[in-house]
């Protein structure tokens, strides 16, 4: 390890310094070339040809043999030309960075890159268009004209031939008994080893202090098994690369409610301390209801109530059975004040970011497989929101009764350059193929519930990424009505067109997602409100905006309705919104439909420290660029409840909050998102104000 | 018989006490909340010298925290009159002694156990350390009673200290955080600096209210300690850092940010800086911003997070909630 900084290193850190009062944006496109010429090109192997280097790595066990097997030479050498010919520049350091730091091919001994990033699209689209020509070249298309990004899984792994899962999230059932706490601390530890971020319902756990085999007082809760999955999570750590990541769900009505959120107080005690593991609590609409009323809640005990009626507690509508089990003297419970524990939420969010919420209820109401099953908690970014059963794990003379668990598999379309390109249609359709062909070939044997509920469902989720980028870039403040009502045309069309898509592959192929027939698409019902309410937009600015885009009208959603009825959908599941990481680096736009945080980041990410200014970020648009903390957050809700409107699962909605707030502040903004429809929140970031903010205004 | 007199918060002594207990307090956090063990594939990473200054710049640290802790800061609250100003004095002295166990808790995790014992005993015998600690302890221990002098050069010392003496140890965790080398760490570091800024500006103020009790003949000596005191620490800091640093190659960068920290101490205490504009390290420089950083959740903690402040909900709430709702339906 050299003490020496890099020249590349230098030259972006330098940005941050100011001459003549500005910050020197030059010193990014310099540190990105310097990075470029100083540092890739010394460092990658050389080939003397594309056919050379393509059997080199398929020889040397780096590509897998059968992609190219499907493709004839001359059409390889055209994709590969195709994609070079279009001249590709990273325009920052940051994503030049990202790109060769954590997504290029490298030599076994990580020494030196065997792949551009042209490579890699190439490498992707051949491996997703499977022998199919035409569609590699319009994946390419899409790829190198950043219009749309395969989540990370995806795109760092197609067509490598020692590579992980395409797909990397995933969410599980955990049954109240011993075998299937077992199975599925079997479960975490083995998606770890492949990549995979878990999240586990504990909800169904019996609670502290209840009975086990009939003796009162014998159970231990939830506490001791956050313990075991957290445990789990470090242990399997990617050789070392990186710990697992694990998030726990908690019914807001489990007994053990109150505990699980002091797991992660500041002062807690070290034995009940959860450091590593994410929480989210799962709250109904009558946990508001209470709030709002000023009343106590009782909390149940799972146990007591699976046994009273057979049911779990979290696979009821709490909602409605609330009052029957306040009555039913068969139901253990305990009695709190639900306004105090909405305040230890808020209060433990400001401390250490957690837990997430899921507006539970929102979210079954508007679930369009709601008579096939209960979404009952979230994933890990809380953006997934599909129907779960919990399985049944037996002895091992006994076979297991294996239901269906969850996996996610994810896309984004940038947003600025779907919107310049005008050929949203096609990008859409091509996203949702992409991603049907990762479901398709995805089979996570390790876990057969996830496995199942794969074939049978299909489920995808499409999102979007630099919203506020694009905002930005045509002069639209992002708390503005504009802003709404760009986004409500938009994500109309994205989900016109992926359910158009998904329409058209259940007709090609004959076959739609299990139980179609008895979702709300089939009946109809998904469609009223495009029946009823247009969606095109009313400002002037954004209908020029949207200008060389045909938009679906009502008329031409009635079409759909119809078709959709007569043939069907393949994916039970469409869009969900990321929260984009490392790919919207890559893609140098900001992140999900996020405001942005800071107008030059500064970003820890684990591994590296890096100065990013935000996209096209000039001294036109500063004013644009509003940072998220200095936004009104009743704004930020209102124009993610109307993106919510269009996406059939959920989206990651961070809450971004100066730390002179209280926790009466943030509880409203619970009630207010919970109120508006969404059916999410992620966690809450807390900014300080810095020294010289706080005592320059006095002294 | 003197009368003893409660601590009344109820009315504000200055306008900055209450605001500064404040931002004292909710910056609370403990060593243990930070995954240390995350950096120990990167520890195993570094050279032999690389880690050898790295042990040794936080056995320094802890030192002087230790210093600043057990004598330092008790001392000046002894001898601050308002009782306000004391309790936020000794609520820093605790964040003292959480630094000094902080540097342990980096060494336990990543270092050998006679790795541990030799750097506990090199600060002992090392004499530019020994050296620093010894003039701002002798000031610490001088003040008297009713002697604003002794008082303003015991705060002088502690400002010297906080914001300028530390940062020859906090350049290299610095440093190698800004590189994503010991991140964790270098968590911790950002977490004491966040402290210490907090804490040279607080005993700056006070610096600056007792200078201006000083009668015109004391604020004559005590505008010519200020200097000297400065050139004598200034000249012990540079040996101290080539003797630190020089084995890897860092010294010459080092040297400028103990000019720049020297120059926001004397700020601090009121004063003009003394030392020449230099570029200090963009790297270590964008280390020291206190804002919250951008920051991966499933990687380190992040000095984002901070105690809440409690209010209830009221009733009234709900209706301006609903209110909203219903004015948020635009289109």
């Amino acid at each position: 390890m050299s003490t020496q900084i890099a020249k590349w290193i230098q030259l972006n850190n330098e940005i941050m310094v100011q001459k003549n009062g500005s910050f020197q944006f030059e010193k990014d496109r310099e540190a990105a070339r310097s990075y470029f010429i100083d540092y890739v090109n010394q460092n990658t192997v050389f080939f003397h040809n594309l056919e050379e280097k393509i059997n080199y790595l398929i020889e040397h066990n780096y590509y897998e043999k059968e992609t190219f097997d499907l493709y004839a030479f001359p059409d390889v050498k055209k994709l590969y030309d195709f994609v070079y010919g279009k001249k590709f520049r990273f325009p920052s350091f940051m994503s030049a960075f990202k790109f060769y730091n954590n997504y290029a091919l490298k030599t076994d001994d990580g020494s030196k890159f065997l792949e551009r990033y042209e490579d890699r699209i190439a490498v992707v689209s051949l491996f997703l268009a499977k022998g199919d020509m035409e569609k590699a070249m319009s994946y390419a298309d899409v790829l190198i004209t950043q219009e749309y990004q395969p989540a990370t899984p995806t795109f760092l792994n197609a067509g490598k031939k020692r590579r992980g899962e395409l797909v990397s999230c995933f969410l599980l059932e955990v049954d109240d008994s011993m075998n299937s706490i077992g199975f599925s601390i079997n479960s975490a530890l083995q998606l770890s080893k492949i990549g995979g971020g878990v999240s586990l319902n504990l909800s169904k756990i019996r609670g502290a202090d209840e009975q086990i085999k009939g003796l009162d007082g014998k159970a231990s809760g939830v506490l001791p098994v956050m313990k075991l999955f957290e445990d789990a999570f470090s242990y399997a750590n990617q050789l070392g690369q990186r710990d697992g990541s694990g998030v726990v769900y908690l019914n807001i009505f489990h007994a053990d409610i109150q505990e699980f959120l002091d797991t992660k107080k500041i002062n807690s005690d070290e034995k009940t301390r959860i450091k590593t593991l994410s929480l989210g609590v799962v709250a109904p609409n009558k946990f508001f209801d209470l709030v709002e009323e000023d009343k106590d809640m009782y909390l149940f005990y799972p146990l007591t109530v699976y046994k009273e009626y057979g049911k779990h507690l979290d696979d009821m509508d709490i909602t409605a059975m609330y009052d029957e089990l306040v009555n039913n003297p068969r139901v253990r419970k305990k009695k709190i004040v639900a306004r105090d524990l909405i305040m230890k939420i808020a209060q433990t969010q400001m401390e250490s970011g957690y837990p997430y919420i899921m507006f539970v209820d929102n979210t079954n109401d508007y679930h369009a497989l709601k008579e096939l099953g209960r979404v009952k908690f979230s994933n890990l970014c809380s953006e997934i929101a599909q129907l779960s059963e919990v399985s049944i794990i037996n002895d091992y003379d006994e076979e297991d009764i294996i239901n269906r668990d969850i996996s996610c598999n994810l896309g984004s379309l940038n947003i600025v350059n779907v919107m310049e390109n005008k050929r949203m249609r096609e990008t859409v359709h091509l996203a949702m193929d992409a991603l049907t062909e990762v479901s398709d070939r995805s089979n996570v044997r390790i876990v057969p519930s996830v496995a199942k509920a794969n074939r049978e469902l299909h489920s995808v989720g499409l999102g979007a990424m630099n919203l506020h980028g694009y905002l930005a870039k045509n002069k639209i403040a992002y708390e503005s009505k504009e802003a709404r009502d760009f986004v409500r045309a938009f994500f109309m069309m994205l989900n016109y067109y992926s359910i158009e898509r998904s329409m058209l592959i259940a007709k090609e192929r004959e076959e739609t997602f299990l139980g179609f027939e008895h979702s709300e698409y089939a009946n109809g019902n998904y469609f009223e409100r495009y029946l009823t309410k247009d969606y095109s937009p009313v400002t002037d600015k954004v209908k020029e905006l949207f200008e060389g885009l045909p938009i679906p009208t009502k008329e031409d959603w009635k079409c759909l309705k119809e078709q959709v009825a007569e043939h069907g959908l393949y994916n039970a599941y469409r869009l969900a919104i990321a929260p984009t990481g490392s790919i919207s680096y890559l893609q140098s736009s900001t992140a999900s439909i996020a405001p942005i945080t800071q107008r030059i980041e500064e970003r820890e990410y684990g591994d590296s420290k890096t100065i990013y200014p935000m996209p096209f970020l000039s001294d036109e648009n500063y004013f644009y660029y509003k940072e998220a903390y200095d936004m009104d957050m009743f704004n930020l809700i209102d124009l993610v409840a109307d993106v919510q409107e269009h996406i059939d699962q959920a989206i990651s909605t961070i809450l971004y909050v100066k730390d002179d707030l209280t926790t009466r502040d943030l509880a409203k903004y619970y009630i207010y998102a919970q109120k508006k429809g969404l059916k999410t929140l992620y966690y809450t970031r807390t900014r300080k104000k810095t020294i010289d903010e706080c005592v320059s205004c006095v002294v | 018989m003197s009368r003893f007199e409660a601590v009344n918060w109820n009315a504000p002594e200055t306008d900055y006490t209450e605001l500064l207990w404040t931002q004292n307090t909710s910056q609370f956090w403990l060593d243990t909340e930070i995954p240390i063990s995350k950096d120990l594939k990167s520890w195993a990473k570094m050279s032999s010298k690389e880690q050898l200054a790295y042990m040794r710049v936080l056995g320094g640290l802890t030192l002087l925290d230790t210093e600043q802790g057990n004598v330092g800061m008790p001392m000046i609250a002894q001898f601050v009159q308002d009782k306000q100003k004391k309790a936020i004095l000794i609520f820093q002295a605790a964040m003292e002694e959480i630094h000094a166990k902080s540097y342990s808790t980096i060494f336990t995790t990543v270092a050998s156990l006679d790795m541990i014992n030799d750097t506990f005993e090199w600060v002992k015998e090392n004499k530019h350390l020994q050296y620093k600690t010894s003039v701002i302890d002798s000031l610490y221990r001088n003040i008297k009673p009713g002697d604003g002098l002794s008082l303003y050069k015991a705060m002088v010392a502690s400002v010297f200290l906080e914001s300028f003496l530390f940062y020859s140890g906090f350049f290299y965790p610095l440093f190698l955080a800004g590189q994503g080398k010991m991140v964790a760490s270098g968590e911790i570091i950002k977490l004491i600096i966040r402290d210490e800024s907090v804490h040279g500006v607080f005993v700056g103020l006070l610096a600056q209210e007792v200078f201006a009790a000083l009668t015109e003949e004391e604020k004559q000596v005590a505008a010519a300690f200020v200097p000297e005191l400065m050139n004598d620490l200034y000249r012990n800091e540079l040996e101290y850092t080539e003797m630190l640093y020089d084995d890897i190659d860092l010294t010459h960068e080092v040297k400028k940010y103990i000019r720049y920290n020297a120059n926001k101490a004397l700020m601090n205490l009121g004063l003009e800086p003394v030392f020449e504009e230099e570029d200090v390290n963009p790297v270590v420089l964008n280390g020291i911003r206190t804002e919250t950083s951008t920051h991966d959740f499933f990687s380190t903690k992040g000095n984002g997070y901070q105690k809440g402040k409690v209010e209830p909900l009221h009733d009234k709430d709900f209706s301006l909630l609903n209110d909203r709702v219903n004015q948020s339906n635009i289109f």
